[in-house]
Order: structure tokens, then C-alpha cells, then sequence
């Protein structure tokens, strides 16, 4: 066969991935658009272009051409324009600039159509046609062949880790046999946020967990997720799952990032078309169970200063469900200082960083504009401390609390709660 | 062809035509989408998908569109909740409770049921009309709307219309004489059973399924739909 154009790939992705599932949502849409009104793209942009549903354009083109009776008959009368390379290339932009997925605008559906689930499906013919990003390709290319998109290969690996076990004073066992739990963390936290690190491990000390990290499976990041590409996102989830497997852990920790847990807790299974052997959890959930067990004390009101709120993450709380740990440890840290964000929880606002969106340069002025959406809802709850559970979140809060020069402090869950432990006498 | 013949036409063979088209229409488009094949959830699941799908169902059913579901959604959808709101209300009051449309349901049927009063029926009809008049408007001049919008979008809205309006001018006597009206009236809803399985307004068959999708991928999720 002839090689194939840029845009045959793409359809062909689409056509071969269509099931009922698909289908029965792109034949629910009734194109009434209250998706625009939320999602934080548009809302803050105002370009009607970042409506969810258009972003989904080429797919629902490609279903209707190669599958119904009408779009047969409207493409054989020229009403309907065969989709080019030059359309691919704006969508690329539309999908992987202008979504993190966070799936806030199926709630608003009156069809409930999940948006974000579609949107993957653009992305993954998007890159078949090779029209990902070329800053979140580079990253996608580093994780396959060194293991971390953010350059933490073996070598730098151990050393960050050595250097975090003395500077904060924490271990970190490696590949121990018997352990009960094994840990996996993001390449952000690893190279980014090494208190984070230190801050779980003391958690889960003073839990008394019987835990370990594994070098096979040492990050959970996963950029073929991003990408669009479910042979990637497979392969790179397989090195953790093959870690967890060979140690017959119980359990699977995934530190705090939001898309790593999507991957690995609610699509690895359906992607391998088995059962995981072991359960997967993520950090927030541990803190909770620790807490609200008893295993680990934490100091009451030991946050002092001013007001503090919480940010719900599209994968840990929209799409994760654990909404109610950081709320209680947040009470028992902050007392009547902890104020929430409207709306909240599953209505809650992404915070524009998500989705592989803040690996990409050319999309920081839009990532930048859907955040001023954060500003005004953190500004109103008048909270000067912003908590989450997602460190590509945080990467995202910080780098916008610099861009905008705002004065806040901007943490993790988990460091709050070691900060907060009270030691066993 | 005088109306009279045109009348029996429409609402014989014609209507008897179109309604068979729909119904294979919308039966071939369901067996094609349920064709495609689902794939089994390998995930545990945090919450149970059945309670979270019929939890869905219950909330949009009974709470949306009188309750939006997100917060600040109403204020920054006004037109779609209200104007699409008061036009699926009055579409399904006038079509099964309006006395002369529940006699064709009889006949088609073999029972019937207690109608509303003529002038209840008349005022939503109206309101139906006014509401699909807004958001034809609002499909032409909203940005978004604009945007994601194909001709088969205004179409859709124009082929609602027609049984809508020439229903209204029927039951008050205006622009033409009773037969002709009615004959335009059924043509119309021939026209319309045909255009449905061609057409996104097909929806409130694929609702049933995204609908459950959302409350169980929710639920899998452990969130509330």
C-alpha cells in the first residue's frame, strides 16, 4: 500500500477505534453547546473554538462519514468537506493545547456525554498522524527510552534520592522483598518537589506500612496518556505493574499526581484486557484511611497562618472520587481556617495545567488565561494557602503564582500532614 | 389533488409509510451503535455503576432543567435551560396530552388516556413555538453556537417547527382552509418521522445510553454523577 497521508492515519485511528461506547455518545450530542460555558478554555478565552464538543469535530466527522447512512449521503452531496491535513493540524492545537481532560464539561451535558474520554479519542488519531505537540513528544520519547520525561534516569534517580535521604532524613527502601505496599512516584516530585517525597515517606512510616519503592517501577508518570497513545501509556504502565508483580505487593501507592493514577487505577486493567493482582490507590486515600484509623496523629490547628483552601484535581477528585480525606485532615489542620472554593468537588474548576497541557510552550498563554479562573475563586474564598493533591496541579499553581505575582503559599496534602505529625512517645 | 385528498394521503399511506421509516430507521440506528461491540470494565470500581447510572438518570430526569447541575451553569446557559427547557416540556405535554394527538395514539394504540384542558394545550403550544423561535435566534447569533453548528442543526429546528406551527394555525383557523391546514399539518409530521432516524433529534433514544455511561463512569470513578 501506498503511504498513507497524515490524514488517513488519523481517520483510521478513529474508525478502528469505535465502539458502542463511542458511538452511542457521539450519536447523543445534540450540538447544544453548554459545554463551552465549562470549560475553563473557553471561559476564559472566550474563543468558541475551545468548545469541548467541536474539539471532538474530527472524530465525529470521521464516525458520521464512515458509518452512517447521512453522513454517507451528505459527503456524496458535497455538504460535508473531507477532512484535510490542515484540518488536522488546527485540531492538534484545539486538543492537545486546549483540554486537560478534566471532564467538568460532561457534567454540564444534559446528555452527560464524557468529553474527555472523547477528546482522548481525538488525541490518539491526532497522534498516529504524528501531530503531537514537539515539546510533549520530546518528553513522551524520553520517558520510553530513559524511563522519566523530566531526565531522571537511573543514575540521576538514585542520586536524588540519596541526597533527599540525607538532607531530610528519611529512608527509602528499594525492591524490599515481603513489602506490603509499593510506592510509585511522578517525575514532577521526583525532580521538582523532593520534600514530597521525604513528606510521604515519613507518612507512611509513622502509618507503620510495610512499604517500598521499586527501581523497575519507580515512576508512575505516564506521557503516553498524554499523547493520546494506549500502546504507549501501556507500555509505560507495564513497568510498574511488572514491579508491583514481582515484589506480590498488595497494593499500589501512586504518589501525588493526578493523570499517573487515572492511568494506572482506572484504565491499566481495561487496556491489558486483565485484572491488576494488586489494588491501587492513591496517596490521598492512605492519608485518609491512616488518619482516620488512628495510625498516624496529626497536631490539631497546626496550620497558622491565615486562611487555607483546597483545590480539587480532575484525576484524584472529579475522576479519582477522593474528596473527603484532605477536607478532614484540612479541619483537623486548620480548624474554622479551612475555607472551600465555589463550586467545589466534582463542579470544581481545573486549574488549566492538566492533560500534558503545561509540557507544551506554545500553549502557556492560554494555560495562563483558564487560571485566572483560580484566581478569582481563591481570592473570593480569601484563603492565602492553596492545598492539592496533584503535583502537576502545583506545578501549575506555582509557576501561575509567579506569572502573576500573587502572594500565596502553594503545598501539597501530604506535606501539610508530615509537617503536622506528632510523634509517639 | 384537492386538500381533502392530500389530507387522506398524508394521513394514510403517507403517515403509515413514515411511521414504518422511523421505526426501521431508529432500529437500524440502534443495532449499528450496540453493534459496535463494549468492552468489559476490567477496573474494580469504587462506587456501584447500576446505582450510579440510575442516579443520573433520576437527576436529569426530575431535577435538570429546574435545577442546574453545576454550579453557575444556569446564569451562563440561560437561553439553552429555559428556552430548551420550556420546548421539550411543551413538545411531549402537547403531543401525548393534547386531546387530538392522543386520539391518534389510540388509534395506533388501541387505548387511550385523560387529555388537558384545550386552552392549557393551546398556551403551551405557543410557548413550544416562541421557545423554538429563540433558539433558532440564538443558534444564528451565538458564537459558540455558530461555530459547532452544520446545516442539519437549523434543519432539525425548521422541521420541529413546521408541525408546531401549522398544529397552531390549525386548531385557531388561520391562513387556510381547515383540510388544507391539516393536510400541511400531517405532511409536515410525515416529513419529520422520516428526518428523525437521518438526524441528531434521534437523541432521545441515545440519551438512555450516554446518560448511563456518565452515572456509571462517575460512579467507577467514586464521584456523584
Amino acid at each position: 500500500m501506498a503511504t498513507m497521508s497524515v490524514t488517513e492515519q488519523a481517520l483510521n485511528t478513529y474508525v478502528r477505534e469505535t465502539g458502542g461506547w463511542i458511538a452511542s455518545q457521539l450519536e447523543a450530542c445534540t450540538r447544544c453547546g453548554m459545554c463551552a460555558e465549562a470549560c475553563h478554555f473557553y471561559v476564559a478565552t472566550g474563543n468558541p473554538e475551545y468548545t469541548p464538543i467541536w474539539k471532538v469535530e474530527l472524530v465525529r466527522r470521521a464516525y458520521e462519514q464512515r458509518f452512517t447512512l447521512i453522513g454517507k449521503i451528505k459527503q456524496a452531496l458535497g455538504f460535508e468537506k473531507p477532512v484535510t491535513d490542515e484540518d488536522l493540524r488546527h485540531w492538534a492545537e484545539l486538543d492537545y493545547y486546549a483540554c486537560t481532560m478534566c471532564n467538568r464539561c460532561s457534567m454540564v451535558c444534559p446528555m452527560g456525554i464524557q468529553l474527555a474520554d472523547l477528546i482522548h479519542e481525538a488525541r490518539a488519531g491526532l497522534f498516529e498522524a504524528g501531530l503531537i505537540p514537539s515539546d510533549l513528544k520530546a518528553a513522551l520519547d524520553k520517558q520510553i527510552e530513559e524511563g522519566s520525561p523530566l531526565g531522571a534516569d537511573d543514575e540521576t534517580f538514585d542520586d536524588r534520592l540519596e541526597w533527599i535521604e540525607d538532607d531530610w532524613d528519611v529512608e527509602f527502601p528499594m525492591d524490599k522483598e515481603g513489602a506490603d505496599v509499593l510506592l510509585v512516584f511522578s517525575s514532577i516530585e521526583i525532580m521538582k518537589f523532593p520534600d514530597n517525597l521525604a513528606a510521604i515517606a515519613k507518612i507512611l512510616d509513622a502509618g507503620g506500612v510495610n512499604w517500598t519503592l521499586s527501581k523497575e517501577g519507580r515512576e508512575v508518570t505516564n506521557f503516553g496518556l498524554y499523547a493520546g497513545s494506549d500502546e504507549l501509556e501501556m507500555l509505560i504502565a507495564d513497568r510498574v505493574i511488572r514491579a508491583a508483580k514481582r515484589l506480590g505487593v498488595k497494593r499500589v501507592v501512586v504518589s501525588e499526581c493526578g493523570h499517573a493514577y487515572d492511568a494506572l487505577r482506572f484504565r491499566a486493567a481495561n487496556l491489558r484486557g486483565e485484572k491488576l493482582p494488586f489494588e491501587v490507590v492513591h496517596i490521598t486515600q492512605v492519608i485518609g484511611e491512616l488518619v482516620e484509623s488512628g495510625r498516624i496523629k496529626l497536631k490539631a490547628g497546626a496550620f497558622e497562618n491565615g486562611k487555607v483552601t483546597f483545590h480539587d484535581a480532575c484525576k484524584i477528585q472529579r475522576r479519582g472520587g477522593d474528596f473527603e480525606q484532605p477536607r478532614e485532615v484540612l479541619k483537623i489542620l486548620a480548624g474554622d481556617r479551612f475555607v472551600e472554593m465555589t463550586p467545589n468537588r466534582e463542579e470544581a474548576w481545573c486549574c488549566g495545567g492538566g492533560g500534558g497541557v503545561i509540557a507544551i510552550q506554545d500553549a502557556d498563554e492560554v494555560r495562563r488565561a483558564a487560571f485566572t479562573i483560580k484566581i478569582d475563586q481563591i481570592n473570593a474564598a480569601g484563603a492565602t494557602t492553596v492545598a492539592m493533591t496533584c503535583s502537576n496541579c502545583r506545578l501549575q499553581f506555582l509557576d501561575c503564582v509567579d506569572h502573576f505575582n500573587l502572594n500565596w503559599n502553594v503545598t501539597g496534602l501530604a506535606q501539610m500532614v508530615a509537617d503536622a505529625l506528632v510523634e509517639e512517645g | 389533488m384537492n386538500p381533502s385528498d392530500l389530507m387522506r394521503l398524508a394521513r394514510g399511506p403517507l403517515f403509515y409509510f413514515a411511521l414504518l421509516f422511523f421505526i426501521a430507521g431508529m432500529l437500524y440506528r440502534l443495532t449499528r451503535v450496540v453493534g459496535f461491540g463494549w468492552k468489559k470494565d476490567l477496573t474494580k470500581p469504587k462506587k456501584s455503576k447500576i446505582a450510579g447510572s440510575l442516579l443520573a438518570f433520576v437527576k436529569s430526569v426530575i431535577i435538570w432543567p429546574f435545577i442546574p447541575r453545576v454550579e453557575g451553569s444556569l446564569k451562563r446557559n440561560l437561553v439553552a435551560y429555559f428556552a430548551g427547557g420550556l420546548f421539550h416540556l411543551a413538545l411531549f405535554l402537547v403531543v401525548f396530552l393534547g386531546a387530538a394527538h392522543m386520539l391518534v395514539w389510540k388509534s395506533l394504540l388501541g387505548f387511550g388516556w385523560p387529555t388537558l384542558p384545550l386552552p392549557v394545550v393551546d398556551w403551551l403550544a405557543a410557548a413550544g413555538i416562541v421557545a423554538l423561535l429563540v433558539l433558532f435566534i440564538n443558534r444564528l447569533v451565538n458564537p459558540v453556537l455558530r461555530t459547532i453548528s452544520h446545516a442539519a442543526e437549523y434543519l432539525n429546528l425548521l422541521f420541529v417547527f413546521l408541525p408546531m406551527l401549522t398544529g397552531f394555525f390549525l386548531t385557531h383557523h388561520l391562513l387556510l382552509p381547515y383540510e388544507a391546514m391539516f393536510a400541511l399539518h400531517v405532511l409536515s409530521v410525515d416529513w419529520l418521522l422520516i428526518w428523525i432516524p437521518l438526524s441528531r433529534i434521534s437523541h432521545f433514544v441515545f440519551y438512555f445510553f450516554s446518560k448511563a455511561i456518565y452515572g456509571a463512569e462517575f460512579a467507577r470513578r467514586g464521584a456523584q454523577p
